[in-house]
């Protein structure tokens, strides 16, 4: 490395990108390089969004299909029959089909929708255009992220389609059931595909991972010091972060799981007799692949609320016109979070016969993560205290969020307990939990970064009045749906239980399952009409005028409004100040990019 | 001024010259060798302790004890000379170091119910304890087994 | 620009800049290292986890004992330090690669890393042979009231505990004759497999020399799977650094680097065939000393 060599000259070497393929738009690209295997981390982002709502899509079909099941166990739907054959017997759903359903919506939505449709999108959208970068540090290794999604997606649709169908062991696929082609039609080619599906997903996984890690440490623009990132890009880094030390773990795992399926290794198995048959495996240990599962698992949950926390934080400052409430307590309560999730991981293990002794250290760590929780939620509402709020749909998703994580979080510290636990477990409690504090929730904060970020990413609006329909029947559905299963689930009502008709004390709940049912269909109709709104508003809805739309501070503004690949024209901006200076020194709003002035007040 | 490629970097001044740098090479295959030679050494100890008549678990346990920390100097060299780690700026060490710091409560997590599991079973499952208690402790099994030494 | 980028010398996260001073490619590396590491980390910690249930697990010492051309000497441990230390070797050989590299000296870079291929084909070429002789290796192991003759594979561990003389007589009255003959013939070479198959059971019992046979009871099936598991998957690494250093070498070779001014691809392969060493290090550790 000769020092002598060519070095850039100053306006040279703002303009030179590593990249050699990053042009100023100059030269016509091909149909399949820009919307196909696109190198451009906005096309990328985009991709992610579009394959993850048509993974949502099918995923909450699943729901709807086994919500009719549990509304109405003793109906016929004949037209069940129709569309799935032999799975939906004289219009009823099979038990292999429920569980192959309750299994592939955990994985689809967890995995596929939420990991990759949500930071995958929103990762790939903001980060370089919120730090001033041209690109992602490998826009190579982002399409290969891209792509290896893909795939993972197509090995999981098709073993929907295999002869003895998708797998069915729940999604957290806990051995001995997923470790035995005996045990059912589910455990038998599905789970091989479920779990290669899951080795590319980790795949593809890590090389989005290593690039946001790398391109929001090594590329940021001049004067974009870390305390003056955005939030959403500390969440979006905490994300990577613990994907690429948990994902790993996970990937350990599922190889090993691989190996007992199919090479007669002992792992996790021991002791087993099954149909009779009394297998030779012994030593292994079945809360191991617990253990290294929910060592992933447990940082999984914040792989998928962070970004929400991170997008909701600055739409929510945004809207509100006023800086964000304790910026740097924000920033310690991400870092505690991301710490903390990776200690906690055996606290959905409490019942397995764990040593209790180990249970109550974790039961402690779980705690703690009341706090960091508690500070963030606090900033957010009082973010929105005495603010001047602008309740565009995206606002209201943000406060929808903030709600549901509240009122989702606090049932987390009854879960947290292991003593409660005992009573708690596998019930509809732990349905209702996780539902609302990390399903809808994250939800809300993907559909709160899809109305904001929406004229970023096509140049138009979403159609506003659709947008406050979808809000209010999302929300008031997804507590009906949600709130009433803490009930079934204090009652002692099992999960993933097909049928509870054999209990007697369950009968009271028959018509609240109904009810459920109902809403839920309701619920997936008005996602459909998202969709709708979505592909309708790309190509006919309202065109976006000025280039700062909101009045935002941060940087993906001061870009064109539909920017090439590149992101700015001409150099990158310089930052010199937070993102979050709204309605300050009798000034609506102050961009990043402007320097900061003689007698300005400090923040 | 920058690096020609990488408009991020300020290039690398390598002031270490030629020899100087050999000669660190040198010293850390000699250092790497030595260590493993010594470990090897412990290992045949281990060995012959447990040929002897009365095995002191104590005296294994700590030899172990030793050859783990011998390992942990081995990866600091590997780490520090050979990937260049001691020769990057404090920032980059940082990053690399501490999150390794989860290994802890990861490693002492998994052992820690890993013996429970063991406890369990020789309490409730006689039949594993039978099977799978080593012999020579034949004459101790009169005493109830609270802490099973037979890990090795 | 010149003034600027001194300015901010000493404030590595303002922006603008590399806080690491590193490309971006090495610092994704280290990052990739880091996530191998932990999924390293979690075979091992699960072969520990594993371990720690277990009441008896065999000493490394009698399972690696073998040394090519050596016959049933017993050597402990002399097989696996010749691969260790060809995996040293072959680690600083990489060093003098990537230093070469740093020099711009493409003659230094192809020789070295010529070396260090022909390391790591000679540590895959150890492990090889390692493995096919646990597998293919004949143990009596007293199973079921019996003894039987096996080798160390993912289903069956012949490293238990030493069983007395006694129980081994025992066992050898319920031995099916051809095993019988099998485990005379290894106490006694000088008969002919002929005569010896001409025997009945009770002669060849007493031909068969209990005291060298060191028969044993079963040991813990985990061993087998953990063991070929884990070296296996480091087995697949080094066998992946030695293809990307080919690739490296060819590259050289047709003067890639040397027209794109830097080397640092090399010392992005040196890093991984480096981690590749550091995890031989903790599978040494794990494996064949504690």
């Amino acid at each position: 490395m000769s020092e002598a060599m060519n070095v850039h000259s100053g306006v040279d070497a703002a303009h030179a990108v590593h990249h050699d393929d990053h042009g100023h738009g100059h030269h016509e690209q091909s149909f399949i390089s820009k919307y196909i295997f696109s190198m451009d981390h906005k096309t990328i982002g985009k991709q992610f969004l579009i394959t993850g709502m048509v993974w949502a899509i099918i995923g909450g079909l699943f729901s709807v299909l086994f919500r009719l099941q549990l509304g109405y166990p003793d109906q016929s739907f004949p037209i069940l029959e129709t569309f799935f054959g032999n799975w939906a017997k004289g219009g009823q759903i099979q038990p292999e089909f429920y569980y192959g359903l309750v299994t592939m919506h955990g994985t689809v939505l967890v995995f596929f929708v939420l990991t990759a449709g949500l930071s995958g999108t929103f990762a790939n959208l903001l980060i370089p255009l919120q730090i001033g970068a041209r690109d992602m540090a490998s826009p190579f290794l982002n399409m290969l992220s891209y792509w290896f999604f893909f795939i993972a997606g197509i090995v999981m649709l098709a073993s929907i389609f295999v002869h003895t169908g998708p797998a069915s062991g729940g999604w957290t696929m806990y051995p001995p059931l997923s470790a035995l082609r005996q045990a059912g039609d589910g455990q038998k080619i599905g789970t091989d595909l479920w779990l290669i599906s899951m080795a590319l997903f980790i795949v593809s996984s890590l090389l989005g991972g290593l690039n946001y890690i790398s391109t929001i440490l090594n590329m940021r623009t001049k004067g974009m010091s870390m305390t003056r990132l955005p939030l959403p890009i500390w969440a979006m880094f905490f994300t990577a972060v613990l994907g690429v030390l948990s994902f790993p773990v996970l990937l350990s795992g599922a190889i090993l799981l691989l190996f007992d399926r199919n090479l007669g290794t002992s792992f996790y198995l021991s002791d087993i007799v099954i149909n009779g048959e009394i297998l030779p495996n012994e030593g292994g240990s079945a809360i191991l692949y617990q253990h290294l599962f929910w060592f992933l698992g447990h940082p999984e949950v914040y792989i998928i609320l962070l970004p929400a926390m991170g997008m909701v934080s600055e739409i929510l400052s945004v809207n509100a016109r006023k800086p964000i409430f304790g910026y740097m307590a924000m920033l310690g309560s991400l870092f505690a979070i991301a710490i903390l999730a990776f200690l906690v991981w055996a606290h959905h293990m409490f019942v397995t016969g764990l040593n209790p002794f180990l249970g109550s250290v974790f039961v402690l760590l779980t705690l703690l993560i009341a706090v960091p929780s508690a500070i963030k939620v606090f900033n957010w509402l009082t973010t929105l205290w005495r603010g001047n709020i602008r309740f565009t749909p995206a606002t209201l998703f943000a406060i929808g969020f903030v709600s549901l994580f509240i009122s989702g979080g606090l049932t987390g510290i009854f879960l947290g307990n292991s003593t409660i636990d005992i009573h708690l477990h596998d019930t509809m409690f732990v349905v209702a939990h996780f539902h609302i504090v990390m399903g809808v929730a994250s939800f809300f904060g993907m559909f709160a970064g899809v109305y904001h970020w929406f004229p970023k990413m096509f140049g138009r609006y979403l159609n506003n009045t659709l947008g406050y329909m979808h809000f209010w029947v999302t929300m008031i559905g997804a507590y009906l749906i949600f709130w009433p299963m803490h009930y079934q689930g204090l009652a002692g009502i099992p999960r993933r239980y097909l049928d509870k008709s054999g209990w007697v004390s369950f009968n009271q709940f028959g018509e609240l399952d109904k009810m459920i049912t109902i809403v839920s269909i309701i619920v997936f109709a008005v996602q459909l009409m998202f969709v709708f709104n979505f592909f309708y508003s790309i190509f006919k809805g309202r065109k976006v005028t000025t280039p700062n739309p909101w009045g935002a501070n941060t940087l993906e503004w001061t870009t064109k409004i539909n920017p090439g690949h590149g992101n700015w024209e001409g150099e990158i901006p310089e930052v010199h100040r937070w993102p979050y200076d709204y309605s300050k020194d009798g000034r609506d709003f102050i961009p990043q990019t402007e320097p900061i002035g003689a007698n300005e007040s400090k923040h | 001024m920058q690096h020609p490629a990488f408009e991020e970097v300020t290039i690398h001044h390598h002031t270490i010259d030629d020899a100087a740098f050999k000669k660190k090479v040198r010293k850390t295959t000699i250092l790497l060798s030595v260590i493993t030679v010594i470990e090897l050494a412990i290992g045949l100890l281990i060995y012959n302790i447990h040929k002897g008549e009365n095995p002191s678990e104590l005296l294994v346990l700590m030899f172990k004890g030793m050859v783990c920390i011998l390992t942990l100097a081995k990866a600091y060299y590997i780490v520090s000379v050979f990937m260049h780690l001691g020769d990057e700026i404090r920032n980059m060490i940082m990053t690399i170091v501490v999150p390794l710091l989860l290994f802890i409560w990861f490693i002492a997590a998994f052992i820690w119910d890993g013996n429970s599991y063991k406890n369990l079973r020789n309490t409730y499952d006689k039949h594993f304890q039978e099977t799978t208690m080593p012999a020579k402790h034949h004459k101790e099994e009169a005493k109830p087994v609270e802490k099973p030494t037979g890990k090795e | 620009m010149a003034t600027t980028a001194t300015v901010h010398q000493t404030k590595w996260w303002s922006g603008g800049k590399s806080p690491f001073n590193l490309e971006y490619g090495k610092v994704m590396m280290w990052y990739f290292l880091m996530s191998d590491a932990f999924t390293f980390g979690a075979f091992l910690i699960s072969y520990g986890s594993i371990r720690f249930s277990q009441n008896f697990w065999p000493d490394p010492n009698v399972v690696f004992n073998a040394f090519p051309g050596a016959g049933h000497a017993n050597l402990p441990l002399a097989f696996v330090s010749v691969m260790t230390f060809i995996l040293i070797i072959s680690s600083v050989t990489m060093v003098l690669a990537v230093h070469a590299g740093h020099k711009g000296d493409k003659q230094g870079v192809i020789k070295w890393l010529f070396w260090t291929i022909i390391g790591g084909l000679a540590f895959l070429g150890c492990q090889a042979w390692e493995w096919h002789h646990l597998i293919t290796g004949e143990h009596a192991v007293l199973i079921d009231g019996q003894i039987d003759i096996i080798g160390q594979t993912t289903r069956a561990n012949p490293w238990g505990d030493l069983v007395s003389n006694e129980a081994a007589m025992a066992a050898l009255q319920k031995t099916p004759h051809e095993t019988l003959v099998n485990l005379a013939h290894q106490s006694n070479h000088a008969v002919s497999h002929e005569q010896l198959v001409a025997m009945t059971d009770q002669q060849l019992i007493k031909e068969i020399k209990l005291d060298e046979l060191h028969i044993r009871s079963k040991g813990p099936v985990a061993f087998g799977g953990y063991f070929y598991g884990i070296t296996g998957f480091h087995g697949f690494h080094v066998f992946s650094g030695v293809i990307i250093n080919i690739i490296m070498l060819m590259m050289t070779q047709k003067n890639v680097f040397q027209n794109r001014g830097h080397y640092l691809m090399i010392e992005k392969a040196g890093l991984y065939w480096h981690f590749v060493d550091l995890v031989w290090v903790f599978v040494f550790l794990c494996f064949y000393l504690i």
